[in-house]
């Protein structure tokens, strides 16, 4: 009894012969959207692909059942990923994607996070108000908080002049307010911004600590000027920038805080789905952080030395702060 | 007879388990699940590499034709440097993955890609916190490893355990996923390659009538042996060592079947062609009444 070898009549090679063509298609489709991108095809092409896109998720799993010719079966999966992945490619453009995160994203993310915000904003407060106490009883305390190239000369053992003229200098050139702006934007504090922000998957023990410590070291600050008399002008010159950059690292740190609430806290769901949960407002706070301190350093590479009376820093730093909680509480409101 | 049965049942599961940790299974919206190929640490790593030396690289050129020409005041350039080497940073990498569908410029080259582990589509949102996480992750230990030296006693000890748990995640993910990976609920995969692959029962059709077998004599295999077949049959079939190796196995073949035909040395490639597509043919015919052999201890499963 001998099998006839023309009577060999896989059902999966008819199958293959009949579909093939479309297979065909859309891989010359697939390869010529990954050139072009999706806007590179016409109308009737892109019709085409999601048409020969569904037929060939249809031959892939019909082959999955009826074929064993491993090759076919896995030139099936890689078309059918390939052009999954062309499909399902992000539509939006950059510039929608911006307008969205600024008219939406960032406030309904602020608003959604008040207890990560309490936790970044009382922190630093709580440090800056241990820090000025501590420094107000004995002065060599500031030593201990303050890292010597910070401090500049603006330790307690300097004269009220000497104070008085870090507040009120006139070093400003337009040549040197652009390098000291980009200087200051990525140096110490968006270091301390995206390490509060990114230290807090560790259970929020380190951004906890360097928020604190960023405190103390504003409390150390502040006391050293208060004790000599200084205390309205140092509050004008902190005011000008300060007001958005603390408020910025205080953002980063509640950004931290959501991560690390997350892995804290994670409730009902496993770590690692609440930290894709809270990552999204996450990201959003430290995207306004990132924000907020481009927009401190602007004013303090150009304004704080172009402005020299303590009332126009004070309504400009708080006006520019009240300009801040305006956005964030008003914008995005969705109506009910 | 106890130990043979074992036998399947753990083979079985080795290869389930290496799967299981190799492929990546998402379901798009249309239902049918697809297979996508984990990407290994080392070709991450190689990337990033890449990325790395793309991006210094870049860095550096600008350096020198900056100097060169003269352009810029010192402060000026300084300034300049600064903003150039805070673009290379991370808003490298997010508008790259943006724009290229979660491919790096280092990616594209290691045929890598990022997706969403929800067979979803990649959003803004996952590429913008995967590759912030890449501060805490790749820039603060590179830093780390250079500042080594210059440490004291516990800073040392708590970089060390940084970069121990910066390493040792994605190791022993279950996904291999690094931190910022699990954060935007991404993937990354090898990049599917689409390679066209010829019936290979037309092959066989020219051998003709030359070998018959009986209904019993493919009873023997499962889909496991017929598809390593298959692989021998669209290897290379030039060359000394590729000759030997059918004959070995058509000789293996026909001594489990008890296949008592001649076949002569210089025969082996045409019997075993002939013998694919009719083991193929029956085992295609019995998956469709419901019967899927899986491998050659089939006879041994249904026995229980």
């Amino acid at each position: 009894m001998t099998a006839q070898r023309d009577q060999i009549d896989l059902r999966s090679v008819r199958f293959r012969k009949e579909r093939e063509p479309g297979w065909k298609k859309l891989q010359a489709l697939v390869e010529r959207a990954e050139r072009t991108g999706l806007h590179g095809l016409s109308f009737e092409e892109a019709q085409d692909l999601t048409a020969t896109y569904r037929q060939t998720v249809n031959s892939l799993s019909v082959a999955r059942e009826i074929s064993l010719d491993q090759a076919l079966l896995s030139y099936l999966d890689n078309l059918t990923s390939r052009a999954y992945l062309v499909i399902y490619a992000p539509q939006a453009t950059l510039s929608g994607l911006l307008v969205k995160l600024f008219t939406k994203g960032i406030p309904q993310a602020v608003r959604r996070s008040a207890p990560a915000l309490l936790i970044g904003f009382g922190l630093m407060l709580f440090g800056a108000l241990l820090g000025y106490a501590l420094v107000q009883q004995d002065s060599s305390w500031f030593y201990t908080f303050v890292p010597g190239e910070l401090a500049g000369d603006r330790g307690p053992g300097a004269s009220r002049a000497a104070l008085e003229g870090t507040l009120f200098g006139e070093e400003a050139t337009p040549q040197n307010a652009l390098a000291s702006f980009a200087a200051y934007l990525f140096s110490h504090n968006t270091q301390v911004a995206i390490l509060v922000f990114s230290l807090g998957v560790f259970w929020c023990i380190p951004t906890a600590l360097l928020t604190f410590y960023n405190g103390t070291l504003l409390g150390a600050f502040v006391a050293v000027f208060v004790e000599k008399g200084l205390g309205y002008e140092v509050f004008g010159w902190l005011s000008i920038h300060g007001v958005t950059e603390i408020a910025a690292i205080c953002v980063a740190a509640a950004g931290g805080a959501q991560l690390g609430l997350a892995t804290l806290l994670p409730g009902r769901m496993t770590r690692k789905d609440a930290l894709r949960v809270r990552g999204r407002d996450a990201t959003k706070l430290f995207i306004l952080a990132g924000l907020m301190l481009i927009a401190a350093a602007i004013l303090e590479g150009f304004f704080r030395q172009l402005v020299q009376s303590t009332e126009l820093r004070l309504a400009i730093g708080w006006g520019i702060g009240a300009l801040w909680v305006i956005w964030l509480t008003v914008a995005g409101r969705e109506g009910r | 007879m106890a130990k043979r049965k074992k036998t399947p049942v753990q083979y079985a599961a080795a290869l389930e388990a290496r799967e299981a940790k190799q492929i990546l299974r998402i379901t798009p919206p249309e239902g049918v699940p697809l297979r996508f190929e984990r990407a290994s640490l080392m070709a991450r790593f190689g990337a990033q590499f890449l990325d790395l030396l793309f991006t210094y690289g870049m860095l550096f050129l600008i350096v020198l034709v900056v100097f060169w020409s003269g352009a810029m005041f010192w402060d000026t350039a300084m300034a300049f440097f600064a903003v150039t080497a805070f673009l290379l940073r991370i808003p490298y990498y997010i508008l790259t993955e943006l724009v290229w569908n979660g491919q790096t410029l280092g990616k594209r080259i290691a045929k890598l890609r990022v997706i969403a582990q929800n067979g979803r589509r990649l959003e803004p949102h996952q590429v913008v916190v995967r590759n912030l996480m890449k501060e805490a992750e790749v820039f603060t230990p590179i830093g780390l490893i250079f500042s080594f030296e210059a440490a004291n006693g516990w800073v040392r000890a708590v970089m060390a355990l940084w970069l121990l748990v910066v390493i040792l995640v994605p190791i022993f993910s279950k996904q291999s996923q690094r931190l910022g990976d699990m954060i935007a609920g991404t993937v990354v995969i090898n990049n599917p390659r689409i390679q066209v692959a010829f019936e290979l029962t037309e092959a066989s059709k020219a051998v003709g009538d030359r070998f018959a077998f009986e209904p019993d004599q493919l009873e023997h295999y499962g889909r496991f042996e017929l598809q390593s077949l298959e692989q021998i049959l669209r290897e290379n079939s030039q060359g000394k060592d590729a000759f030997d190796r059918d004959v070995k196995v058509a000789a293996a073949i026909r001594k489990k079947i008890g296949y008592t035909g001649p076949v002569q040395a210089a025969e082996s490639r045409a019997f075993l062609a002939a013998f694919y597509a009719e083991q193929r043919a029956h085992l295609e015919s019995r998956q469709m009444f419901g019967d899927r052999r899986e491998n050659k201890y089939h006879r041994s499963e249904s026995d229980n």
